[in-house]
């Protein structure tokens, strides 16, 4: 695939919960393999919502969602159709632990390739392992995940759905929950993943992190995109007075 | 106090006691194998996306759950049979009874549980590719189950206690040995205390074991 052709289009897209609260209200988002999406807005607006119908965890109201030039999601006469193969090619680490408590770390991470893909166990133990390794959890594999701090946790989380082989992965604010000091070993994970040339899509409050990993940002608030283009553009110097404002509040920057 | 207690001729007819004893177990155990399996069929269906499924399934559990065992137990004795003609032997009916009971108190725990899973985890699964029956299989199950041991066996060792109420049907497990035994030796006092003893010296034990599952997962859940 090119770089510039789109991997994900987005149109039009609706979204409610129970018809009643509004939450996405005609998104377009059109994103290349080559993109690292951040995505930034205030809490409330929608940006987990996104993530979520982007991973194919909602039922929409209105629009569609392409993948790599192909239907992904579509709403048609109410029923959201969702391409399941599709969802199988992306990945998506989520704000709070969602390790299984009842399976240690080489489980949790051979679970999906072994029961969805029928990928043979020791095959899978072993892709895990060179992972872990990679990881700096190499130590960790056998490993209850009550026995991980959290930046562990969110480490093997995202090891866990690379070993899927994902063609895009979704970071929803995987960083919020920590405490300060492990926040730096998962970004530095993600940034590995940012080299390796991961198409992502990012959710994250943490300025630093924004300007070096994205390769454009996207301010969202009321259901809406109201500015996107690259990081030094929309973080440095916003033409919109609306994403002034939040950064100038959230990254406390006088422009 | 007066009383001047005797429990040598006691200890000297304690034989039938542990035949009780014995028949108390078998029961016990029989009960957990129904309670267990189909308790958790019953927490499956009550909780089932249709009425005409959960309705039924929800009266039979409470009926059980909001009725004193005692008249379930004769209920069972003398209704069953009248009803439906079938009369299997009184332990057989016995089970049954403590069985179904159990069974309704047991779907209760497992679906307690299974409602405990959090909701994250079950979008992981999704995210992971897990078909739904994989999601039940493999998140589900065995965190609930793991959450509902503690439950399970309080439940369990409970029907161990209430066991004792099938003696007023002549099932001659523990109970009924005791009061045969107390009549014999005009000794009520110290048989009682001999029986109230050893239903102590096993259930005490399992609800020892309860407290140290409690306290283990409140350390692996911090
Ligand atoms: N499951 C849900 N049911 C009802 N309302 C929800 C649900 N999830 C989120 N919302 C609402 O949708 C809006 C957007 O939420 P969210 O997507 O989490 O925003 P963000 O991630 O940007 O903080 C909020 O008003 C929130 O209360
Ligand atoms: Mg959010």
């Amino acid at each position: 695939m090119s770089d510039t052709a789109p991997l994900i289009k987005i149109e039009g897209l609706h979204k409610s919960y129970g018809g009643v609260v509004q939450v996405l209200q005609g998104l377009d988002i059109e994103m290349t393999a080559g993109d690292r999406v951040v995505i930034i807005g205030p809490s409330g607006g929608g940006k987990s919502t996104l993530l979520r119908v982007l991973m194919g965890l909602e039922q929409i109201d209105r629009g569609s969602i392409t993948f790599g030039g192909n239907p992904y999601i579509s709403a048609k006469s109410g029923k959201t159709a969702i391409d399941a193969k599709v969802r199988r090619s992306i990945g998506m680490v989520f704000q709070h632990y969602t390790l299984f408590p009842h399976l240690d770390v080489i489980g949790n991470l051979i679970l999906a390739p072994t029961k969805v893909r029928g990928e043979k166990k020791a095959d899978a133990r072993e892709r895990a392992m060179a992972l872990l390794t990679r990881f700096g959890l190499a130590q960790k594999a056998n490993a209850y995940p009550a026995q991980l701090s959290g930046g562990q946790k969110q480490r093997v989380a995202i090891a866990r759905a690379l070993m899927l082989d994902p063609k895009l992965m979704l970071f929803d604010e995987v960083t919020s929950a920590l405490d300060p000091e492990l926040v730096a070993e998962v970004e530095q994970v993600i940034l590995q993943l940012a080299h390796q040339q991961m198409p992502m899509v990012i959710v994250t409050h943490d300025m630093w992190f924004a300007r070096n990993i994205a390769s454009r940002v996207i301010f969202c608030a009321g259901g809406v995109v109201v500015e996107d283009g690259p990081p030094e553009q929309v973080l440095g110097s916003p033409k919109e007075e609306r994403t002034r404002e939040f950064i100038e509040r959230v990254f406390h920057i006088k422009h | 106090m007066s009383y001047t207690f005797d429990f040598a001729s006691v200890f000297r007819n304690m034989a039938p006691l542990w035949d009780g004893l014995l028949v108390t177990i078998q029961l016990t155990i029989a009960a957990n194998v129904i309670g267990l399996t189909l308790g958790f069929v019953l927490a499956l269906l009550v909780m089932s996306r249709w009425r005409a499924i959960r309705l039924p399934v929800t009266l039979f559990i409470e009926f059980f759950r909001c009725t004193p065992a005692i008249i379930q137990i004769v209920w069972f004795f003398y209704c069953v049979p009248m009803l439906f003609n079938v009369f299997l032997g009184s332990v057989t009916m016995g089970i049954m009874a403590l069985g179904l009971n159990l069974a309704a108190f047991n779907a209760e725990a497992y679906r307690a549980s299974i409602q405990a899973v959090p909701r994250e985890q079950l979008d992981a699964g999704v995210a992971l590719g897990l078909t739904p029956f994989q999601r039940v299989l493999y998140i589900i199950l065995p965190t609930a189950v793991r959450n509902s041991v503690p439950v399970l066996l309080t439940n369990g060792i409970g029907t161990f206690q209430q066991s004792a109420l099938v003696a007023i049907v002549a099932v001659q497990d523990l109970m009924y040995q005791g009061k045969t035994l107390a009549t014999l030796t005009y000794r009520p006092i110290e048989t009682f205390t001999i029986v109230a003893l050893v239903y102590f010296a096993v259930s005490f034990p399992v609800s020892q074991i309860v407290g140290y599952l409690e306290r283990r997962r409140e350390v692996l859940a911090s």
